[in-house]
């Protein structure tokens, strides 16, 4: 019999992870030191980096501006430096911030590219936001949206080295990315060593999933991103916390996005290969998703497939933490998801 | 000016034709773009609002691209991608344009900040705007940004007190824009934008101050748009009032020998005929 979540330990809902921050900010690092044309701009990006990157302060301060809480105007500002060759990494802060900024990202930033012509050099533009949390306007997930508007790719890291890796890599590759860093990403998970310091040796797949795990022949794959990553992971691996619930059709495979816009389908493809059975478990809400895209995507491709889809509640972003947790899928949906699939009984 | 209005009315013939889409002239504004224009550098740099094509005839860009990316051609100088109101020409420092009012003004002074602290020069960039813009949000982010960051921005209003059809009680509380500069602790200079004299001389007063000071600078040219806001718009005025409105025509001031006008025009007519045959852009992959 299984036991009630409820009556182990309940995860922090609010993390405060500083590890993802810390590879980021690492990559942002030697993407400087390698490139004079990459600059941080930001509101209070002066104060951030004297806490947060010392090592950038110390070598870079002259490449670090702090811009007016104009996150509208400092977006465009941005857009007018990438046009003689600067590579801004434009910090947003709060993801809830490029509802602000949404003007400039989705009609400047986005077409300018586009209107530059074929025999331009692609600007390259880096947008930096922070899913929070905190409340209704300070907890918003808002990254499904700019997968819509063509010209901009969307990266969420969920590991320190998947966040050095997604840094440096949307600094090398010409256009505009949005960068976003989960919050609610708990440091102490199981496997997110920082193990970001190994040498960098090139494009290791910017814009390509990760398999995170094979899983079992025949089970579920659950394709998932950001904080739902770690959670998920948390569920189906024997010697996470998953070892209360342990039973074979836990032994899920696990495909880390890492991109969602382009998304890689060649490894989802691959994965659902092996298992058959499609869960897709995001943390934005589920209505209008990511997780649709994909679902109707392999739905199209193989008519007959299982696919279940878990995503945040259609709720305003709860104040109180505990409620903020149970607006993302709990362990309990995800299990009866998986057991739903795969006819587990 | 003269080359711009041939291009102009041609154009307009164009549109109503079918060969061009919803075109916005400059018709009655060309002494402004033209008269800053000219008393720039060439390495200096110029973005535009949604009326380009009088500032990118001025920058010097060359007339075929340029047509053909009016005309949303493969030949055209953004690959026909751009249209009339994004174009833009980096060799001749034509940077940037943008339909939606008011965004030019913080995309300039991004510009301006990397003219000056990353290619390190002491060339300035000019920014023109209408008053409408000055409604705007991003107009006021701009100014702000680059009055705090002393970046070298000329910011040009062509002041023709519309707003589409719209007159200027319904967007402009004061006076005057230079009053609005005021608040940013921009200094701000007033002028007949329908003089090209009165311009070249204001412009090169507040160009040597831009450059000299490396501080933004707001030069406002009171000016009269004589056509519609854009083709396929209606225009509110009456022909009697737009009969009077043509005595303030800059274009009426030019006077140019019978044999140049010939030249312009041949010149004018062979880019529109090079643009009509050249094949439409294909269409890009997905990004």
């Amino acid at each position: 019999m299984l036991s009630s979540p409820q009556t182990k330990s309940q995860p922090k809902p609010f993390a405060r992870n500083h590890l993802l921050r810390d590879a980021s900010l690492e990559a942002l690092y030697d993407a400087m030191r390698a490139d004079s044309s990459v600059h941080l701009f930001g509101e209070g990006a002066h104060v951030k980096v004297h806490y947060d990157a010392p090592k950038i302060k110390a070598d870079f301060s002259d490449r670090v501006h702090t811009m007016p809480i104009s996150e509208d105007g400092s977006t465009n500002f941005c857009v007018g430096a990438s046009l003689l060759g600067v590579k801004p990494v434009m910090d947003v802060i709060s993801s809830d911030f490029l509802y602000r900024a949404f003007d400039s990202i989705a009609n400047t930033a986005a077409k300018l590219n586009f209107v530059l012509g074929p025999d331009r050099t692609p600007s390259t533009i880096v947008i930096r936001a922070e899913f929070l949390t905190g409340g209704p306007t300070t907890g918003q997930r808002p990254e499904s949206l700019f997968c819509h508007i063509p010209g901009l790719r969307v990266v969420i890291p969920s590991t320190p080295r998947d966040a050095y890796e997604l840094m440096l890599g949307a600094l090398e590759h010409p256009g505009v990315t949005l960068y976003f860093e989960d919050r609610e990403i708990d440091d102490k998970g199981y496997f997110d060593k920082p193990d970001y310091n190994i040498t960098h040796i090139g494009d290791l797949g910017f814009g390509k999933a990760s398999y995170r795990r094979l899983g079992q022949r025949g089970s579920a794959t659950i394709v998932t991103y950001g904080v739902m990553r770690q959670r998920v992971e948390a569920i189906v691996n024997p010697w996470g916390k998953g070892d209360v619930y342990r039973q074979p059709n836990l032994d899920c495979g696990v495909v880390d996005l890492r991109s969602i816009y382009p998304i890689d389908w060649d490894l989802i493809r691959y994965a659902l290969n092996r298992s058959g059975n499609l869960l897709i478990v995001e943390p934005d809400i589920t209505y209008g998703g990511v997780g649709a895209e994909i679902a109707a995507h392999f739905a199209e491709e193989r008519p007959g497939i299982h696919i279940k889809r878990l995503g945040g509640k259609r709720v305003v972003t709860p104040a109180s933490p505990g409620l903020h947790y149970l607006a993302l899928p709990t362990d309990e949906e995800i299990i009866a998801a998986i057991r739903q699939l795969t006819d587990w009984s | 000016m003269v080359l711009v209005r041939y291009l102009e009315d041609r154009l307009q013939e164009l549109c109503l034709q079918g060969f061009g889409a919803d075109l916005h002239f400059s018709r009655g504004q060309e002494a402004i773009s033209a008269g800053v224009i000219s008393v720039l550098r060439p390495t200096d740099y110029v973005v535009a609002h949604h009326r380009t094509i009088a500032h990118a005839v001025a920058k010097g860009v060359p007339l075929w691209p340029l047509v053909a990316e009016v005309l949303g051609k493969s030949t055209g100088m953004n690959g026909g991608m751009a249209g009339e109101m994004h174009m833009s020409h980096l060799p001749s420092r034509f940077m940037f344009s943008f339909q939606l009012v008011g965004t030019c003004v913080p995309v300039a002074a991004g510009i301006a900040w990397a003219v000056k602290n990353h290619l390190k020069t002491d060339d300035i960039v000019v920014v023109f705007h209408g008053d409408a813009a000055t409604a705007n949000g991003q107009w006021h982010e701009g100014l702000n940004i680059a009055a705090v960051q002393n970046l070298p921005l000329l910011l040009v209003c062509e002041n023709n007190r519309l707003a589409g059809n719209v007159t200027s009680e319904y967007y402009l509380p004061v006076p005057f824009v230079t009053n609005r500069a005021a608040a940013y602790g921009i200094p701000a200079a007033y002028v007949d934008g329908n003089d090209p004299l009165a311009v070249v001389d204001a412009a090169r007063e507040a160009i040597l101050r831009v450059r000299t000071d490396s501080r933004p600078y707001l030069l406002e040219c009171e000016t009269t748009r004589l056509g519609r806001h854009k083709q396929g718009q209606g225009d509110l005025r009456t022909k009697d009032e737009l009969a009077l409105l043509e005595e303030h025509d800059p274009v009426r001031l030019i006077q140019l020998s019978h044999h140049r006008r010939l030249e312009l025009h041949d010149l004018v007519e062979e880019s529109i005929q090079a643009a009509l045959a050249a094949p439409d852009p294909v269409m890009p992959e997905a990004s």
